[in-house]
């Protein structure tokens, strides 16, 4: 059941929050085991905010756009009462979370039930969720196959049906590239658009949070409700709400949409390719443009992130470096011994790249381009052929998805309903990105919305 | 394009480690420098764009703002 059709029910008083919770916690108990999402069940506390939906209902009152519905949150996410883990051993000791992040209030603040925490790689800093300390989580189309990362937990969850709702980080691609592996949509809007208060940071300069859902609906009523002001986020923007919900059917007529080239036509595997082919015949784009300096803006961002990163955690670096998961270790080490230059450099690349960049938007509504370069690879696979030439398997998953989060422009993964239709191996999930200008995430609903509506995009049933 | 990615990773890390303050770990100094290389070759790709004195950082200071209302 969608969460928008939880939500429905409950307000209608047809079914309880207090079943639809229960019915939740059996399914993850039944279930979870054998993908890993889960780091941590809130039960009881899921049974008392669905108590409290149900006693608004009897009341009359009107418990909110999301009553009822089960949500989960990456790991990062402050949940009053739990240690906030980032996925690392080291957060483990630390002192429990005073009060829920921001996104999590909003969240609740329309109705939802939080059902737990969630898996990911350590401090964010992977695509794989291949966490050495809680293990890897499995993609629920393949469970011998990563789910992505670093918000994997969230993705698999949401693929696996454990919860019509999850929320996630995207520093370079985390929201987008699991997404794109387990079939499910994924949203990293605007830099500055929601509020990250609350969440474990790993390198400011480039953290966003949102939502993952299995239709546009349901990831358009997360994201509405997600929006609000929040002092405690010195990088947010203050803006108006701006509510997508009431524009998703709006269509795509008038819009100018184009296929990116250059960079986002190569580094990748035929199904990726033949993905966007299918969405650009279904959007009617025909056109071709090329994201000018795109592979030096990965670069940049590729920088700042290890600098920033490592920055954050040098005091644990210094004193207990073996507490690290070893396949993040190493690049937090590096990253701390970086020359000044480089990371001046990578910051001004940044913003000269930006000013090439958002001229585009004069031309075109939307860019079109892979979500991720192949399917989910397997577990513990570390090189995969590319052009030609094998390259590391990781953090070549970012390749299209970390030169728009350099510079902060809104973007969705969009998931084929049918990957056997682009050809994808073993017919696994993989999307396309959609990447808008800054602060239009209507036009990337409206456009995700049309491709569902189209038969393009959907999110795959992965087999029971 | 100037090509920084030949150079003594080790050497590099072991002197710049005592900088800030890090012991390095033997053991962790192959993924350490695996990770510098591909640094390197990533800053090779950001020092390779023409840049003027008015090319800015990204990030811009701000020293304060009005609270949401």
């Amino acid at each position: 059941m969608s969460a928008a059709e939880t939500a429905a029910a409950v307000r209608a008083g047809r079914r309880s929050a207090k079943d639809v919770a229960e019915a939740a916690l059996a399914d993850i108990a039944a279930r979870d085991g054998a993908f890993n999402c889960f780091t941590a069940v809130t039960a009881e506390r899921a049974r008392a905010e669905a108590a409290a939906v149900d006693a608004a209902v009897s009341a009359g009152r009107d418990p909110g756009p999301l009553a009822g519905v089960p949500v989960a949150v990456k790991n990062l996410f402050d949940v009053e009462g739990l240690a906030t883990l980032a996925g690392s051993k080291i957060e483990r000791d630390k002192s429990p979370a005073a009060r829920d992040a921001f996104l999590l209030r909003r969240l609740r603040a329309a109705g939802a039930v939080l059902l737990g925490a969630l898996n990911m790689d350590e401090y964010a800093y992977g695509f794989t969720t291949e966490n050495h300390h809680y293990g890897p989580v499995r993609n629920p189309h393949d469970t011998g196959r990563i789910a992505g990362g670093s918000s994997g937990g969230s993705a698999a969850a949401v693929a696996a049906g454990l919860a019509p709702l999850a929320l996630g980080s995207d520093t370079n691609g985390s929201i987008r590239v699991p997404a794109s592996l387990c079939g499910v949509f994924g949203l990293k809007p605007t830099y500055g658009r929601l509020s990250r208060g609350g969440a474990y940071l790993f390198a400011a300069s480039f953290d966003h949070v949102g939502p993952f859902a299995r239709d546009a609906a349901d990831l358009a009523l997360a994201y509405d409700a997600a929006q609000g002001a929040d002092p405690d986020d010195p990088a947010q923007q203050w803006r108006e709400a701006a509510p997508v919900s009431p524009l998703l059917d709006a269509g795509i007529a008038g819009l100018r949409i184009a296929v990116a080239d250059g960079h986002f036509a190569r580094n990748g595997h035929a199904e990726a390719f033949a993905a966007v082919a299918i969405a650009a015949r279904a959007l009617g784009a025909a056109a071709r443009v090329s994201v000018p300096e795109a592979a030096r803006g990965r670069a940049a961002a590729f920088l700042i992130t290890m600098a920033e990163g490592a920055n954050l955690h040098l005091p644990d670096l210094r004193e207990r470096p073996d507490d690290f998961d070893p396949m993040t270790r190493d690049r937090f080490l590096a990253g701390a011994l970086l020359p000044a230059s480089w990371l001046v450099q990578a910051q001004r690349v940044r913003a000269a790249y930006r000013a090439r960049v958002l001229p585009l938007f004069d031309e075109w509504d939307l860019l079109l381009t892979p979500a991720t370069p192949y399917v989910a690879p397997r577990i513990g696979q570390d090189t995969v052929e590319v052009d030609g030439e094998a390259v590391p398997v990781r953090p070549n998953l970012g390749v299209y998805t970390q030169p728009i989060s350099c510079i902060g422009l809104p973007a969705v993964a969009v998931p084929l309903a049918d990957p056997g239709a682009a050809g994808a191996p073993g017919g696994l999930p993989i999307g396309v990105q959609l990447i808008a200008a800054p602060w239009r995430e209507d036009l990337l609903f409206r456009a995700a919305r049309a491709l569902e509506r189209a038969g393009v995009a959907g999110s795959p049933t992965p087999p029971r | 394009m100037n090509d920084h990615t030949e150079f003594d990773a080790e050497g590099y890390a072991r002197g710049t480690a005592a900088l800030v303050g890090l012991a390095l770990d033997p053991r962790h100094l192959p993924g350490i420098t695996a990770n510098l290389r591909l640094a390197a070759r990533m800053a090779a790709a950001v020092q390779g764009l023409p840049l003027t004195p008015a090319d800015e950082p990204a990030p811009i200071f701000v020293a304060g703002r009005d609270a949401p209302g």
